[in-house]
């Protein structure tokens, strides 16, 4: 007998239909502090999806890809890559062309485009945007040499532009001026060096070069990393820890896309559709929602739905169920049917350095320890095993070298040796043993995590590769951190023995990461490994104000050696990432070197029925 | 017809304690169950000792292996043996519960007799509003605050339970003590000029270790249950392994269609709480004096 639970009287159903209605209109509502109006009927979105949240926005704080990646749709940077090509290429952004550079290649003049104003904010005199000018560019530079700000991204021209570093010495004032980087006039920028920086366009093209208006930096101050103002192509309309939504920025200058200027390449890229936005002006979405979702699996059946984000990385546990073979990539058919992909080696590697200002792995008083830290370093190298953590974490796909200078730069050596990427567990034993180093001597080593699952496993499988050379368990323990951000700033202040993390490079040239190991980028700057070998600071210095060439290629590889031979790091590993987008989305997706920057150049494909459908 | 009158035997006068002990093996559910139970504190006293497991952190496969010979649940997403993991979450739940049980309850019987000897007095009346200020806080808030506390002690999962777990037990002991003050031989050892500490730990609270036994018994269940949920959290176990950090990495693998860490550890759980909820359900009944009697 089927039971059936007993209809409600017509007055109770339509009290419990008002009830309903009222909560889910009451679970539709925000926080009138953090308005994220729903999308208007119509209105063309393009919800893109990211595993972390930026701390701040402001460009002062632009040190990854999840900063940069908001940043560079909110601020303009005088250059930028070319949408699709690769290897990349600069172009000029806000700049009206490529600079005019002296013979002796240390002076360097930059015209901007006229008439470019930045977002309408209460900021300015009157509500109204202004004009970007010259002097924004010599403000948002200093404001990178201002203590104050806490800024992470000084390295980047610190002793290269004149009278920079003394400014910030002389008290950071921003009315006194610098004498390499002055306005000529309103739209012609004039920056010296001190020595030549071949990089230095590159380095104009990443979030920490974004140029932010003096009035906003005063009005808002330390609020500008949660309200910027700039004058990209779109503008804040929310932003909280679980995502972060962009409007179009109606007043962006009107700049129609040259394909070929571009580097479009039909014959890889003419399946994404990329070649209807030719002769148009983007941005060409009218909102754009970035979740920052954590947990892969969230992110991964949020994509799948089919009516939330459009955008999403493959999950490592998902790759049997949607791939229908790994070498090359390919999409099993129900995949394929509903999804674009893009399958490509990151332009970066993750790697572990050891933290050389521990007395107890790096530089000792004691030669005699010191060399016994080397041999401990090394052992530790020889334990960890590249292939199961590629076979764990990374499809099996990531290309795993020795060194640091990574696939994707031009100075990579496919040839190296690839010894200290290869495990040994004997020779680790043997090396620990010839050194006196035992159960009982061997120093805790603290490793820093986030919290998560994924971390911890991280974690457990790095504690065993050392328990097989001899490593007590007991000694290997894990801190944990709440988020990426605390684990930054305790690696930044020098607090943990071991530093892993993931590099991205800021330009295509070894350069970026091989000033990740030299002397002067020590803690708080980014060389984490406060690695100080004045061998290795001497050819960096001289490669610094080299152009590319055979020679300059020679001594990088001989830098590199260095860092390979004294063991400063376990690396590197380059990870293959697969992304996945909805078909109607029109998009070369591509978060490698500044992260971001393409997101104008996303396009939906016209609905049936919608306007201009 | 004669009858003859014949003696009749002397009736058996057991105490309270070999009744209850009668009346549960005459319960073949409550047995079933401590079997059960003996059976995990078996497989977790021999991880204590040494004897299997030892090697749950080691990477003795590859990524997902299936069930087999060598991995009798398969291996986790870096080649863990999911079976040694589980046998060795074994013991970190006994850990957990019997650390908690035991303390807790000890905390609880401590201050509810105080409360119920002294109850009207100034200490009664500052107990009970501890306790209520303590159960007005949301629980998982509360050990999520106590563990942030204690950030770096294996212990703060543990202090949490303890510093919430123990109320209900004092609850209950304060009012069988309030019964129990009253009653003659209480009365007596006051007259005699007993100090009131030892009234309380001679005589009032071995009357009450069914109550104990029993709250015990419940403690230790939560305490195992609140730590699965706590390190699925990620505010629970910090370093090793346990039932919680088990499903907590399944979370990935399930989607990817891999269970066996997921089944593993959910079938152990419910087995163990099963198995010492029923039991707890027995003792409850072999000490209850009305039934005994």
């Amino acid at each position: 007998m089927d039971a059936h639970w007993p209809r409600p009287p017509a007055a109770t159903r339509r009290t419990v239909l008002v009830l309903c209605a009222a909560l889910l209109a009451a679970a539709g509502c925000t926080d009138p502090d953090r308005p994220a109006p729903a999308p208007k009927a119509g209105l063309r979105a393009f919800r893109y999806s990211m595993d972390q949240a930026p701390t701040s926005l402001d460009p002062t704080q632009a040190a990854n890809v999840y900063a940069n990646t908001v940043i560079l749709n909110v601020y303009d940077t005088l250059y930028a890559y070319q949408y699709l090509a690769r290897p990349y290429a600069l172009k000029p952004n806000l700049a009206a062309g490529f600079p005019d550079v002296s013979a002796d290649g240390l002076t360097y003049r930059i015209r901007l485009k006229p008439g470019v104003h930045f977002i309408d904010d209460p900021c300015f005199p009157g509500g109204r945007g202004r004009e970007v000018v010259a002097e924004d560019f010599v403000y948002s530079l200093k404001r990178q040499f201002d203590p104050a700000n806490q800024p992470q991204g000084a390295w980047f021209w610190s002793g290269r532009i004149a009278g920079l570093d003394e400014w910030k010495a002389a008290g950071a004032n921003y009315d006194q001026p610098v004498e390499g980087l002055r306005a000529l006039d309103r739209h012609t920028l004039e920056i010296r060096l001190t020595r030549p920086y071949p990089q230095l366009v590159d380095t104009l093209t990443s979030g920490y070069s974004a140029i932010v208006p003096r009035e906003a930096a005063e009005f808002y101050g330390p609020r500008l990393g949660v309200r910027p103002v700039g004058s990209g192509p779109f503008r804040l309309v929310s932003y909280d820890t679980s995502r972060v939504v962009l409007d179009r920025n109606p007043g962006f200058r009107q700049e129609p896309v040259d394909l070929a200027a571009e580097g479009f390449n039909p014959a890889t890229q003419a399946h994404t559709g990329v070649a209807a936005i030719a002769g148009r002006s983007p941005p060409f979405v009218d909102r754009l929602e970035i979740d920052f979702i954590p947990e892969a699996s969230a992110a991964w059946t949020s994509f799948t739905k089919g009516d939330e984000i459009q955008f999403t990385a493959l999950p490592v546990e998902q790759a049997d169920r949607v791939l229908a073979s790994r070498e090359p990539v390919a999409l099993l058919p129900e995949y394929a049917d509903r999804f674009h992909f893009a399958a490509g080696s990151e332009a970066g590697f993750v790697f572990t350095s050891f933290n050389m200002d521990f007395p107890e792995f790096g530089y000792h008083p004691d030669p005699e320890r010191q060399r016994r830290n080397r041999a401990l370093r090394c052992a530790i190298i020889k334990a960890y095993d590249w292939k199961a953590n590629n076979a764990s974490w990374y499809f099996g796909l990531a290309r795993v070298f020795p060194g640091i200078i990574v696939p994707a730069s031009p100075e990579f050596d496919p040839t190296l040796d690839a010894g200290s990427v290869t495990r040994d567990v004997e020779g680790a034993r043997r090396l620990l043993a010839d050194h006196g180093w035992t159960a009982e001597n061997l120093p805790v080593l603290t490793v820093g995590a986030t919290a998560g699952v994924t971390s911890r496993l991280y974690f457990e499988q790095f504690r065993a590769w050392l328990g097989e050379i001899g490593y007590p368990p007991e000694k290997i323990v894990r801190k944990t951190y709440a988020n990426f951000g605390n684990l930054s700033r305790a690696w930044k202040r020098s607090e943990l023995p071991l530093v892993s993390k993931g590099w991205g490079l800021d330009y295509p040239d070894a350069e970026n990461t091989l000033q990740l190991f030299y002397g002067p980028n020590s803690s708080p700057g980014s060389n984490d490994a406060n690695y100080r070998n004045p061998a290795y600071d001497a050819l960096y210095e001289q490669t610094s104000v080299m152009l590319p060439s055979p020679e300059r290629t020679a001594r990088y590889r001989q830098m590199n050696q260095m860092v390979i031979d004294d063991c400063v790091a376990i690396t590197g590993l380059s990870r293959t990432r697969i992304y996945l987008w909805h078909r109607d989305v029109i998009a070369v997706p591509d978060r490698e070197i500044v992260g971001g920057f393409w997101l104008k150049f996303v396009d939906l494909v016209p609905q049936a029925g919608a306007p201009g459908g | 017809m004669n009858a003859t009158a014949l003696p009749l035997p002397a009736p058996r006068r057991d105490s309270l304690g070999a009744r209850a002990v009668r009346q549960f093996r005459r319960d073949r559910t409550g047995m079933v169950a401590l079997a059960v139970v003996l059976g995990y504190l078996a497989a977790a006293a021999g991880v204590w000792f040494g004897w299997w497991a030892t090697d749950w952190g080691a990477l003795t496969g590859t990524k997902w292996e299936p069930a087999s010979a060598a991995h009798w649940f398969g291996t986790n997403i870096i080649g863990q043996d999911i079976f040694a993991r589980a046998i060795y979450s074994t013991s970190v739940a006994f850990e957990v519960g019997l650390v908690v049980a035991l303390a807790a309850t000890a905390l609880g019987a401590a201050l509810g007799a105080a409360a119920g000897y002294f109850a009207g007095s100034w200490l009664d009346e500052v107990l009970l509003w501890f306790m209520g200020v303590l159960e007005a806080i949301p629980f998982y808030l509360f050990v999520a605050a106590v563990a942030f506390a204690l950030q770096d002690s294996p212990w703060a999962m543990q202090v949490g339970m303890i510093a919430t777990f123990w109320i209900g037990t004092a609850r209950l002991v304060r009012g069988e003590v309030m019964k129990l003050r009253g009653i003659e031989y209480v009365e007596a050892a006051r007259a005699i000029g007993l100090p009131s500490p030892v009234i309380i730990a001679r005589h009032v609270l071995p009357n009450t270790t069914h109550i104990l036994l029993v709250q015990a018994s419940i403690a230790f269940v939560g305490a195992i249950k609140t730590e699965v949920i706590l390190s699925f959290l990620g505010i629970g176990i910090r370093d090793g392994v346990s039932w919680g950090l088990m499903i907590e990495e399944s979370t990935k693998e399930v989607l990817a269609g891999f269970y066996n860490n997921f089944l593993a550890a959910s079938l152990l759980m419910f087995g163990l709480v099963m198995a010492f909820n029923t039991f707890a359900d027995a003792l409850q009944d072999a000490l209850d004096p009305r039934k005994v009697g």
